[in-house]
């Protein structure tokens, strides 16, 4: 109302100086552009006042007899009304659209708000990860001094995942406003809440707590807090609308998130069972091979079959090469059913690499046939359970057997990382390799690279699963990349041994 | 399952194995090699035998159906001093450590060949023959000489510098040679008692005895005189191997 005065102020000197140079035929109209005026500041209520005002001034200063409210000639009294009229309807009319203007924006800037908040969960990781950023943009949205999101099924379990203060609060006051939200379109409304019982944390003077809850379905996932100057008052339409929706919009995210990682959850599962499958399809093969070569061989040892010392000894040495192989295999899949278990535990102890890998290479090298073999083993002692280091190596080797051509070269070498705080085991071979986007997978149980040949018999998949958890289960690590020979290169990482230069300091005799 | 067998007259073995085929295989295979076999399926009878008999080594299955196999050991042990060899599976890791730190004298693991099992046969039965001592005078093998009196190791007749940790190792793994020395029994001989927990290291200590022989020796003949038993400890090969069973 306040800008009524100036208005009209300006109109009337605008009018009386109009007059002296051009003359105002109807100052009327004058008075029309301040009630409009008037009207885009103030609104309805400043319009009518300025409508009503304007008529008075008018009526005072430029109807005859001037200086007086009254009116002598009978057609400035239309003139008058008329103005009145016209003010009011005018005034009206831009109150209403400047309102309208208003509410656009505000709704804008919610939508805005509205639409960050739902981004950031459209592109979220993991919900929790977004609530940060969320807290913010509610806090600056909301006119409120400090907004947190708790997560939590209840109040006595609701923990802060996000929290736009920096002081250490995060509670639940004595004394707060819930959002009341009905299911039909009435109006959300606030209503106060004393919870001594429950409260945790101490009441702000001069600030209120205003709490969302964050629901899915018949599900609470916890509450937006957000605390506000007692003065401010609670949260408008526009603020509780935009606090609301982002409380919907976080339970929709978070059911989503329970929701997939329950079918994870069950995919896993399925896929358990497709692999439990697939083990026996690949083990029953790879078990009844041997067996029936074994079978055979212990036949032809029967006496009276009439075969040659020579041809005995070749059947003899074929069932062992079977058994060597059977006895892999199923020590194979014990460690594989031993480390899905979580029953593999290391026994560490310092050795020497060069030593253990030595022999493990030395028992190897028979079955190397006409490859060539470089060993290079030159590292500090490391701390690892020998029998699993062994076994490791073997299934890495014999993977590098298994995959390679004759004649091909397999190298055997290590490398110190720069912190010297692991060494890197590398069995490098020349084969066909693996091509990149496989290499991650290769550690995957029955994982066979596609099309690759395997020799005579085929790979069950499990050798390498075996490698990676084995040395896991020592504090190492594995990897694989392209050799520099050209094929497949396994890399072994083992921690080194604390303090492993200290026991070589011993003078000699 | 009363009663050894008749056969020659060689050293009496108790195989106690709970697997009816596995024990009739090696009663069948020992057999032929000599040796009077006594059988036990459970911890009871192996027990009853061992009175009943006194068998000159034990062949022993850890996994018994009815008591522990090391508690077998202990029994044994309390009594005499009859070579114990343990039969292990893979997953008796442990317990096979333990049986050996407990005085079981070796072991073989599952599936084992019949030439690996009579050799450790053999070794245990030499040793309870003589039982070797962990000092040792002089010991020539190979281009290797040790001299335990003058404190000194030659290789090809060059003298190979020690340090006194490793010349001690080297006259315990000597003085056992072709049998299982375990990690325990190398502390206690070489560090002494107090050290037989703090086992760190003495597989580097002899990592580095080995690498100084290894410089030394020029033509190889010392490769492998040392094998690590991982997790359990050393064996030094056997340096003049009789190519007959050695009588008890």
């Amino acid at each position: 109302m306040a800008v009524a005065l100036p208005a009209l102020a300006g109109a009337t000197v605008a009018i009386v100086v109009l007059e002296d140079y051009v003359g105002v035929p109807n100052a009327s109209a004058v008075y029309l552009a301040a009630v409009v005026a008037t009207a885009f500041v103030a609104g309805t209520s400043g319009a009518i006042v300025a409508a009503v005002a304007s008529f008075l001034l008018y009526d005072f200063l430029f109807v005859h007899p001037i200086y007086t409210f009254a009116v002598a000639d009978p057609g400035e009294w239309l003139n008058l009304v008329l103005l009145l009229f016209i003010a009011i309807v005018v005034g009206e009319l831009a109150a209403l659209q400047r309102s309208r203007t208003e509410i656009a924006k505000a709704r804008e800037r919610e939508a805005l708000a509205l639409f960050k908040v739902s981004r950031e969960l459209a592109t979220r990781e993991s919900t929790p990860t977004e609530l940060p950023t969320i807290a913010g943009i509610l806090r600056q949205e909301t006119g409120t001094e400090r907004v947190w999101i708790a997560l939590g099924p209840d109040d006595a379990r609701e923990r802060a995942a996000a929290d736009t203060g920096t002081d250490h609060r995060p509670m639940i006051p004595g004394l707060y406003s819930v959002l009341q939200r009905t299911p039909d379109d009435t109006p959300a409304r606030w209503s106060r809440v004393h919870q001594q019982g429950q409260a945790r944390g101490g009441q702000s003077v001069g600030f209120e707590a205003f709490r969302v809850r964050i629901e899915a379905g018949s599900r609470s996932f916890g509450s937006i807090w957000a605390l506000r100057e007692r003065a401010r008052g609670e949260p408008d339409r526009t603020e509780t609308r935009l606090l609301s929706a982002a409380a919907d919009q976080i339970g929709q995210a978070l059911a989503q998130d329970r929701l997939a990682a329950e079918s994870q959850a069950a995919e896993i599962a399925r896929e358990s069972d497709a692999l439990k499958s697939a083990l026996l399809q690949s083990v029953s093969h790879d078990l009844r091979t041997p067996l029936a070569t074994i079978r055979a061989a212990a036949g032809t040892l029967r006496p009276g079959t009439g075969l040659s010392a020579d041809d005995q000894r070749e059947s003899a040495d074929a069932i062992d090469r079977e058994v060597e192989y059977l006895n892999r295999m199923v020590t194979n899949l014990l460690d594989l059913s031993r480390i899905e278990a979580g029953a593999v535990r290391a026994e560490r102890d310092v050795y020497e690499l060069d030593d253990l890998v030595g022999q493990t290479i030395d028992r190897l090298r028979p079955r190397l046939g006409d490859r060539s073999l470089t060993v290079d083993l030159f590292a500090p002692p490391v701390e690892v359970d020998p029998v699993f280091l062994d076994e490791a190596v073997t299934n890495a080797i014999e993977n590098a057997i298994k995959y390679t051509p004759a004649g091909t070269a397999i190298r055997i070498i290590t490398k110190m990382d720069s912190g010297e705080a692991r060494v890197r085991l590398s069995v490098e071979d020349a084969g066909p390799g693996v091509p990149d986007p496989d290499l991650p997978r290769i550690f995957d149980k029955f994982y066979r690279v596609p099309g690759a040949a395997g020799g005579s018999r085929s790979g069950s998949g499990i050798g390498l699963a075996v490698v990676r958890g084995l040395v896991e289960a020592m504090g190492g690590r594995v990897a694989a990349r392209q050799s520099q020979l050209g094929g497949l290169a396994i890399d072994i990482e083992l921690p080194v041994a604390e303090g492993s230069a200290e026991p070589t300091v011993e003078a000699t005799t | 399952m009363s009663g050894g067998r008749a056969g020659a007259a060689g050293p009496t073995v108790l195989v106690v194995e709970d697997d009816d085929e596995t024990r009739a295989a090696l009663t069948r295979e020992l057999t032929t090699r000599g040796y009077r076999v006594a059988e036990a399926a459970d911890g009871k009878t192996a027990m009853r035998q061992w009175e009943g008999h006194r068998p000159d080594v034990v062949l022993l299955d850890l996994g018994l159906p009815d008591i522990d196999g090391l508690a077998v050991v202990r029994r044994i042990r309390r009594e005499a001093a009859t070579p114990i060899v343990i039969l292990s599976g893979r997953y008796e890791e442990r317990q096979k450590v333990e049986a050996l730190e407990q005085g079981a004298d070796d072991y073989v693991t599952k599936p084992f060949g019949v030439d690996e099992l009579n050799a450790r046969l053999r070794v245990a039965l030499r040793r309870a023959a003589g039982p070797a001592a962990d000092e040792v005078g002089r010991i020539v093998a190979g281009p290797l000489e040790f001299d335990g009196a003058r404190h000194e190791v030659r290789v090809g007749g060059d003298r190979v510098e020690l340090t006194p940790r490793e010349f001690e190792i080297l006259r315990v793994l000597l003085s056992n040679a072709g049998r299982l020395v375990t990690k325990g029994r190398l502390l206690r001989a070489v560090w002494g008692e107090a050290y037989s927990r703090e086992d760190s290291y003495v597989y580097v200590h002899v990592s580095q005895l080995r690498r100084k022989l290894a410089t030394a020796d020029r033509d190889g003949a010392l490769r492998d005189l040392i094998v690590t038993e991982p997790g359990v400890g050393y064996r030094v090969r056997e340096l003049d191997r009789p190519a007959t069973l050695d009588g008890p």
